[in-house]
Formats: C-alpha cells, sequence, structure tokens
C-alpha cells in the first residue's frame, strides 16, 4: 500500500473517477461521470435528492462496481481489488455514515475501539491512549463509557469520527454529516470537518444539502444532477455559473432543469378526459 | 392467477432454501477467517447459549414431572409403574429433549439473532463493519451460528438431566415408587449409543446447525427496515419448526 | 476487559455445565452404570427354558449385581439354552454348586440370573459351570398346568413344516416365533380355521437345524409376559422318534386366557361371566 503512495508522490489527485456508468433496476445513474478528488483538501459533492451520491461514495469504496468506467483511489483500481487488498484500502478511508451505524453492542469507549481491536494487536494501554486522545479530539471523552442508545444524534455522529479516525485514515467520506442536527451540532460537526481536515491534512468528500454549511468548508463543490457532473467551483463562483441547473439548485426553485412533475403520461388523460382535449 | 401465486410460492422457497445453502457456504468458507473473532463466538455462546439456560430448565423440569405424572397413570393399568424411570427417561432422551429444547432454542435464541442481525443491516452496522474492513459474514454471522450449533447439544443435555430429575421428583418423591426401581430399571434399559448419542447429541447437533443457520439467514437477507425484521423472526420461527420436526423423523428413521 | 472477561467466565460455566449434564446422562442414567468395568470371568449354564432373558441382563447374588449375561445360544442337539455368565473378577469366592435360577423383577419386568450359593468349599473358575440352574417360570406354567410328553426328528432341507390343531389359538397371528426352552426355532406359517372339525390348524416352519425335536412333543401357544405378544412353545416329548416334515403335532395346548386362569383362583373372579372357550381345554387331543 505504501508502493502506490511512492509511486505517484506527485500526483495531487487522490480519488479520480473515470467514465463511470452505473445502471441500477434500469436507471441509469451515472452516465459516463468524471470526478477528481484533490488531496488534502476539502470536496463536496451535491445534487438533488435522488442523483446517486451515496452511491458515488460506495463506489469508492468499493461496496458496489460500476457497469463502465473506473474509480481510481490512491492509484488503485477498486473495482478490480481482491478483496485482501480492497480490505487494506479500505483500512485507510474512514466513512462516516449518515445514521452513525455505532455498534449497539458496545459502549462508545470500545465502539471506537472496535478498528483497532480488529486490525491490530496492540497492548490495552496503547489502545485505550488512542481511543481517549480520538475522543478528546471530538469531545467525548467524558461519554467513553455510555451505550449507542445513550447518546443523542449530535454526539453519536461525533463518536462515529472518531472511529472513522481512529486510523487516521488519508480520506474521510461523510455520508450527510448534517442530517437531523439542531445548530449547535451542526455548528460543532462543522469545526470537527474542517479541524481534521487542517490538522491532521486528511482529504475530506463530504455529501450534503446544507449549502450554507458546505459554503465554509468546501474548497471545492461539484453538483451532480442526471449522471452527470453539471456544475463545478469554488464555493464563491459555483453559483453564479449561470447554467439553469447551479440557478435551480442554489435558489432553490421548485421547478427547472429537476421537474417539479414526476415523469407522467398526460394528465386528462389519466383522469378520463378524450386525449384531444388535453 | 391462483396458479401464478402457487408457482410463485414454489419458486420463492426453492431460491430461499438454495440462498441459505450458499450462505452456509459462505459461513463454512469464512469460519477459518472468523477463528481471529474467537472472542465474539465466547460473547455469543454467553448470549444464545448461557442466556437460554433458565427457559431450558424450567421447561425441562415440567417437561419431566408431568411424564411422570401421566405415565405414572398409565402404567399403574398394567401394574407397571416401576417402568416409569425406563419410559420418562426413553421418551427424553429419544424425542422430547432434542425436540424441545431445539422449539424453545428457535424461540428465544434463533429470533433475537435474526432480529438483532436485522437490525444491525438496518442501522448500517453491518456495512460500517466492511467499511472498517472487517467482513461481516466472519465478525457477525459465523460466531453466531457457531455459538448456536454448541449450545444447542449443551442446552438439549441440560434439559434431559432436569427431565429425569423432574420425572424423579413426581415418581419417587411424590407418587412413591421405590428409588432404587426407578434408577435400576432406567439403567437397565437405556442405552449410550442409541438414547444419549443417537438420541440427544446427534439429533441436537443437526438442529443446533439447521435452526442457527435459519436465524442468521433471516437476520442477514431481511430487507432493512422494520418491517423487514419483524417479518423475518417469524420466519425464523415457522422456519425453524417445521425443519426441526421434519428432520427430527428423518433423523429417527436413520438412526433407529 | 472485565466485561470481556465475566463472559468468557459465564460462558466457560455454562460449557461445564452442559458436558456435565452430557456425563450424568450417560453414566448415570444408562447400562453404562451396570456394565463391569473390571476384569471377569466366564462361567457356562444349562438352562430348560430361559423365558425373555437377553444378553447384558444383570447376574444377581442376593439383589446385588455381580455381572452380566454374555451369550445366549441354543444346543442344537440339545433342548437346553446354553448362556454364558460374565461375573466381576472381584466375586471370585462363589462355590461351584452354586444354583442359576432366572428371576423377572416385577410382573412385568425384565429377567435376570439370580445365583444361590451352594455349601461347597470349591469356588468357581474361569470356564466353569453351574451345574443346577432352575428355568425361567412362563406364566402360564405357573398358573394352568404343566403339560408335557416325548419324541424324535429326521433331516429335510431348509425349515421343515409341522401341523397342530388347537381348539383356541387366542391372538396368535402369522409369523409368529415357535420356540423351544425359550429359544424361537421357527414360525408359525399359517393359520386355519377347519370347517370340519371346527378347530385351528396351525402350521409351523421349523428351522431344520433343529431336526431332533420328539414327535411326542407338545405345542402350547403361550403369551410373553403378562401383556405381550403370543408364540408357539414346543415342549419336548420323549419319543425316540423325530419330528418329520408335514407331521401333526398330537399334543397341543390352546391359548389361555389370563381371565380365566384367575377366575379359576379367586372364586369371585370378574371375568366368571365370561364365556369359557380355550382356557379350560387345553391339551385335548385330536
Amino acid at each position: 500500500m505504501t508502493d502506490s503512495i511512492s509511486a505517484k508522490p506527485e500526483d495531487s489527485t487522490l480519488v479520480r473517477v473515470r467514465g463511470l456508468t452505473t445502471v441500477l433496476n434500469g436507471k441509469k445513474v451515472f452516465d459516463a461521470l468524471d470526478i477528481d478528488i484533490p488531496r488534502g483538501k476539502i470536496t463536496a459533492i451535491m445534487g438533488p435528492s435522488g442523483t446517486g451520491k451515496t452511491t458515488l461514495l460506495k463506489h469508492i469504496t468499493g461496496q458496489m462496481r460500476g457497469d463502465a468506467g473506473e474509480v481510481l483511489v490512491d492509484g488503485q483500481n477498486v473495482a478490480t481489488l481482491s478483496r485482501d487488498k480492497l480490505f487494506e484500502l479500505r483500512e485507510r478511508i474512514g466513512y462516516l455514515f449518515q445514521n452513525s451505524a455505532l455498534l449497539t453492542d458496545f459502549d462508545v469507549f470500545e465502539n471506537v475501539a472496535f478498528p483497532l481491536r480488529q486490525h491490530t494487536e496492540l497492548p490495552e494501554v496503547l489502545i485505550r491512549n488512542i481511543v481517549l486522545t480520538k475522543l478528546q479530539a471530538v469531545g467525548l471523552r467524558g461519554a467513553a463509557g455510555l451505550m449507542p442508545t445513550e447518546l443523542s444524534g449530535g454526539m453519536a455522529r461525533r463518536v462515529a469520527l472518531a472511529r472513522a479516525i481512529v486510523f487516521d485514515p488519508m480520506l474521510i467520506l461523510y455520508d450527510e454529516p448534517f442530517v437531523g442536527l439542531d445548530p449547535i451540532a451542526l455548528n460543532q460537526v462543522l469545526k470537527l470537518i474542517r479541524t481534521l481536515n487542517q490538522t491532521l491534512g486528511i482529504t475530506s468528500v463530504l455529501v450534503a444539502h446544507e449549502l450554507e454549511a458546505i459554503k465554509q468548508v468546501a474548497d471545492h463543490i461539484y453538483l451532480i444532477a442526471n449522471g452527470k457532473v453539471v456544475a463545478q467551483g469554488d464555493p464563491k463562483t459555483i453559483a453564479n455559473d449561470g447554467s439553469p441547473w447551479t440557478r435551480q439548485f442554489f435558489g432553490g426553485d421548485a421547478d427547472g432543469p429537476v421537474p417539479f412533475q414526476y415523469p407522467a403520461g398526460d394528465l386528462g388523460v389519466s383522469l378520463g378526459f378524450p386525449g384531444k382535449n388535453a | 392467477m391462483s396458479v401464478a401465486s402457487s408457482e410463485n410460492i414454489v419458486v420463492r422457497s426453492l431460491s430461499q432454501i438454495g440462498d441459505c445453502g450458499l450462505f452456509l457456504l459462505r459461513m463454512i468458507a469464512a469460519i477459518p477467517r472468523s477463528m481471529r473473532h474467537y472472542r465474539e463466538t465466547i460473547r455469543q455462546l454467553w448470549f444464545v447459549g448461557a442466556m437460554s439456560l433458565i427457559i431450558i430448565m424450567v421447561c425441562g423440569l415440567f417437561v419431566g414431572m408431568v411424564l411422570g405424572l401421566q405415565l405414572y397413570d398409565v402404567l399403574s393399568i398394567f401394574g407397571g409403574t416401576s417402568a416409569t424411570g425406563t419410559v420418562v427417561a426413553i421418551a427424553i432422551y429419544r424425542e422430547l429433549g432434542p425436540v424441545v429444547t431445539a422449539l424453545l432454542f428457535a424461540g428465544r435464541a434463533g429470533t433475537s439473532v435474526t432480529a438483532e442481525i436485522g437490525l444491525m443491516r438496518a442501522t448500517d452496522q453491518i456495512a460500517a463493519m466492511e467499511m472498517m474492513a472487517v467482513d461481516p459474514i466472519a465478525y457477525v454471522a459465523v460466531p453466531r451460528f457457531l455459538a448456536g450449533v454448541i449450545a444447542m447439544p449443551l442446552l438439549a443435555c441440560v434439559f434431559c438431566a432436569l427431565g429425569i430429575f423432574g420425572g424423579h421428583l413426581v415418581g419417587v418423591s411424590w407418587l412413591g415408587i421405590d428409588n432404587g426401581t426407578f434408577w435400576s430399571n432406567m439403567t437397565a434399559t437405556v442405552e449410550v449409543v442409541k438414547d444419549v448419542i443417537n438420541g440427544v447429541l446427534w439429533k441436537s447437533i443437526v438442529f443446533g446447525i439447521v435452526v442457527s443457520l435459519i436465524a442468521v439467514f433471516q437476520g442477514y437477507t431481511t430487507p432493512p427496515t422494520s418491517e423487514g425484521v419483524a417479518y423475518a423472526t417469524t420466519r425464523t420461527v415457522v422456519a425453524s419448526s417445521i425443519a426441526i420436526l421434519a428432520l427430527d423423523f428423518v433423523l429417527t428413521a436413520f438412526l433407529m | 476487559m472485565s466485561q470481556r472477561q465475566s463472559y468468557a467466565v459465564g460462558t466457560g460455566l455454562f460449557i461445564v455445565l452442559g458436558f456435565t449434564a452430557l456425563g450424568y446422562l450417560a453414566t448415570q442414567t444408562t447400562s453404562v452404570a451396570n456394565s463391569s468395568r473390571g476384569p471377569s470371568y466366564t462361567v457356562e449354564a444349562h438352562f430348560a427354558n430361559i423365558g425373555q432373558l437377553k444378553e447384558r441382563a444383570p447376574v444377581k447374588v442376593a439383589g446385588v449385581r455381580v455381572g452380566q449375561v454374555q451369550s445366549i445360544v441354543l444346543d442344537p442337539g440339545k433342548e437346553t439354552a446354553d448362556v454364558k455368565l460374565a461375573i466381576d473378577q472381584r466375586y471370585n469366592q462363589i462355590p461351584d454348586d452354586s444354583v442359576a435360577t432366572i428371576f423377572t423383577s416385577g410382573l412385568l419386568g425384565d429377567q435376570y440370573v439370580g445365583l444361590r450359593y451352594g455349601t461347597s468349599k470349591k469356588t468357581l473358575a474361569d470356564g466353569g459351570e453351574l451345574a443346577l440352574t432352575r428355568p425361567a417360570q412362563q406364566l402360564e406354567e405357573m398358573l394352568g398346568k404343566f403339560f408335557g410328553a416325548g419324541g424324535v426328528a429326521d433331516n429335510l432341507g431348509g425349515s421343515y413344516v409341522v401341523k397342530a390343531r388347537f381348539t383356541n389359538v387366542g391372538a396368535l397371528s402369522v409369523g409368529a416365533p415357535v420356540k423351544m426352552a425359550g429359544v424361537a426355532i421357527g414360525s408359525v406359517q399359517s393359520i386355519n380355521a377347519d370347517p370340519v372339525k371346527l378347530d385351528a390348524l396351525v402350521t409351523l416352519a421349523i428351522d431344520k437345524r433343529y431336526n431332533q425335536i420328539p414327535d411326542d412333543s407338545a405345542a402350547a401357544v403361550f403369551t410373553s409376559g403378562l401383556i405381550g405378544t403370543q408364540y408357539v412353545a414346543i415342549q419336548p416329548g420323549g419319543s425316540p422318534d423325530a419330528l418329520k416334515n408335514g407331521d401333526e403335532m398330537v399334543l397341543t395346548q390352546s391359548a389361555m386366557q389370563i381371565e380365566d386362569l384367575i377366575g379359576k383362583f379367586l372364586v369371585s373372579g370378574s371375568s366368571s361371566g365370561k364365556p369359557a372357550d380355550g382356557g379350560k381345554s387345553d391339551g385335548d387331543k385330536h
């Protein structure tokens, strides 16, 4: 795994998606999608609901495979990796689930310690130090003894974040990290994302809808719709690039390139009126 | 319409059985990898085995007691109440012990395994493990499966021992059968291979494999919704019960 | 982690409990509890009738188990059952003139061999023989009258067929065993009612190995135990000639109705009102 890093030390792009095409249940989710995620930056991926933003993250982690095209993470083609290689790669990727996905069997401490216990034979003292350090980083060292059911949504997400960074990964994927958080919790998570990126240099990919929040942290924004990148740029300029997609998405219009009406036949016909009246 | 839907049920059942078999193969293939999670197997053995002890012991005691009472009543018609111990032991070893234990096990441990795995899937815990480079088959499915396979024969033995105790309690302490007669008639007739090994052990090991497989499979493949988990739990009980009773007949025919 | 430790301890306790239960079931409630573990020596005993004695049945002295029945075979030449007894080595002080008797534990229980000590100074050794034996008691013999006579036989292939007439065959069915001295030597081939003589004509197929049965032997329909199935018992007679294929056994004893037997003893017996069919007609000649 280290050789791939040293192979292309100059490569500033960590994740390279090229011509990705995926068909799910007869619907084309991605249509020759191209995306570059630069090292050490925070990249936000936005788009209307149902455009496959979470699906894109699953392609990056190898949970799903595209029908055509390739996804390169740190120079490795995810779709062709063997199981063991894929698991090696995943150890270097942190993933924050939308619903935190803490293991309900264990308390907070054991949840954060879980990857360490699974992949290392570290002595208990060292595990304790690492876990408490990570919990301190997310501000929940005092909650180490609580069970996941005793946590609020924001706390659970911060624990999940501590778990995602316990191996100091090269890449963190945030899947809807702001959903269901009150403004305080949202700002706490926002601050953590920025801190982790700045202090540890972790490349971050952010899938979210909260434009205001993203504007504060993202270095680069991709807007995906209909399986393609319809707009990209830094937070300040993207909203003004003039395309109808950005106008609708950032303006919040109900109708536009993303239609208000789900595709349907003629209303008059559906209601039983003669076809010519429609 | 009804023909189509009944065909549909047949096809669906067959594909379920096929998926279940493939899942078993996946688990067997993952057993070497799950050896590093042996602690998790021990933990699951605690949940599915030790936590089921109370219900198994209480039920075993009552089954033995009611057998003692019923058999004493019937055997007294022939003046053969001295055979009560023998018949209690044979009835418990050959049939009631393994079958009732397996049914209780499916209801107590099988459902909780299905619900637990189903909820783990619904709350993305399974996906989270995949993301933490932990194989969920090796970490979640196999330890629960192995724990069930190990726990079932042990529970059946405990059930049988308590059943004999219950029969003794009623027969000797309450109904006044001679203590020595009770035991000597039992020891004269009950055989190790035919009754304990074939009757209790083999049957309960097979039941353990089947119940655990069904429970883990249902939990692992259920749609990740609360409705899906509820259906999966029901299916675990129904499928396990049918499988236990059908296999009981087949095994009895083979092991006789 | 103490949490992990407590799971491990609890699970360990559970496993130990399970194996303890298994050990208890296997050793304390089965025949293992009876089987002799130490060395044993073998003695022979010949019984006129072993009843339902089975291999591995206990051998007891004063009610205490001292060994078990090792094998039961019928001497083809004689009408006696050759029973080998394996007796634990530690009980090597049994007098060689002890009497071996086949007892039944209770009315329905299994049969066992009981030894009653004699007065001899010599003790039984390996390969020794118990000369004095007392056969198993048939319920019918105890309650009704014993019936017997004598005869001999000749050679034929496979099995040979003899006929016997009974006034009442009770619940005897085709395929039921034919026994001599308690050992099965053949089976009932057919049971037909004779339209002229108005009795039952039973055909018995007897293994050709047992071709030395006297032709004045008696055939009786007995019941195994009190509620068991019925079988035909052959009681050897004293004639020098043996039964041949197609012979008819002259002396028969029909099935007894247990109600009749008991009714004879109990004056106010419950079955006195029952029609007395076969029970009293034991030993009718044809």
